[in-house]
């Protein structure tokens, strides 16, 4: 895996000069938001087995795999406000429905770990924030892809064709799914680090009773 | 420069916005009035852009990798105010927030 983000790295550098100009963004903009999206099919997966079996052990994985998809996410608004400021010449507009929905899908999961935060009781909390996760991930498809699909927007693929049309030369894809898959394991090795952090912590709770 | 990245006037008739934002796509037509951060970044067909979009990727790992780091030393004290049979473990989850950064 670590191998995989190194080449990733490697790669990327030398390739590159196709398309002058920031086109390289391509390679660290969109992979945030491919890495954001399995982290939260993750979080769905995870929070649908905790509620089926009710081991705490889902619900610990169901936490980790909405924050790192947060953190991920949180880089691709950041990454994306940047290039947005060269590009369309703004930080921020009210009148790109994509970078507002998906500001609000942030903010959708910011609010779970407010309503985690609010329980002390921790079958009680697994379970609410279980049911919220389910919620709210089901809001992110249409947040993301359908909204922005259907409104004329500056953002690319937003008259109904994924953004790798026209605006991208075919080269950019060598380097881009490597990129993808590298930003991916990246995600997939720190949700597996945080695990077992908190299965340790869980364990010495344990028997600390 | 940035015809690149502009899209085509959208063909839908219920299209307002591709208008009164087709005069922002060309950002850098008015980067002389802008600040000096600004024009910095404009510089060099716009590289400076991807230098602080991996900036920013870099510095939120970052950020993740410290907390999960001071985590791990509060379970640490956990650990050695109990028993010492699970510093084994301990030790395996603290060492790798560190390998990553090499």
């Amino acid at each position: 895996m670590t191998v995989v983000i190194t080449a990733g790295f490697l790669i990327r550098i030398p390739h590159i000069p196709i398309l002058e100009e920031s086109a390289r963004n391509l390679f660290l903009h969109v992979p945030m938001w491919f890495t954001m999206m399995i982290a939260f099919t993750m979080a769905f997966y995870f929070s649908i087995r905790f509620l089926n079996d009710e081991q705490m052990e889902w619900d610990r994985k169901a936490e980790t795999a909405t924050m790192v998809g947060l953190v991920f996410g949180i880089c691709g608004l950041l990454t994306g406000s940047l290039w947005a400021r060269f590009t369309w010449g703004t930080w921020w507009t009210f009148a790109e429905p994509r970078m507002n929905l998906s500001a609000l899908a942030m903010l959708i999961f910011v609010a779970y770990f407010i309503l985690r935060s609010a329980f002390n009781d921790p079958v009680k909390r697994a379970k609410i924030s279980a049911v919220y996760n389910i919620f709210g991930i089901t809001t992110i498809p249409f947040l993301l892809y359908i909204i922005p699909r259907q409104l004329p927007s500056l953002h690319p693929g937003a008259e109904g064709n994924p953004a790798f049309s026209d605006l991208t030369a075919p080269e950019l894809r060598i380097i881009f799914y490597p990129a993808v898959i590298g930003f991916i394991g990246l995600a997939v090795w720190m949700m597996d680090i945080l695990n077992r952090y908190k299965a340790v912590k869980y364990r010495l709770e344990i028997e600390q009773i | 420069m940035m015809t690149d990245f502009t899209q085509e006037p959208n063909q839908s008739g219920v299209d307002t916005l591709t208008q009164s934002y087709q005069d922002q796509w060309g950002a850098l037509d008015q980067i002389e009035e802008a600040s000096a951060f600004v024009q910095m970044m404009a510089s060099n067909d716009l590289i400076f852009v991807v230098l602080g979009v991996s900036l920013i990727i870099w510095l939120v790992l970052l950020f993740f990798l410290v907390r999960v780091d001071r985590k791990v030393s509060r379970l640490e004290e956990m650990v050695d105010g109990s028993e010492p049979a699970n510093q084994q473990e301990n030790q395996k989850d603290n060492s790798n927030p560190e390998e990553a950064i090499r």
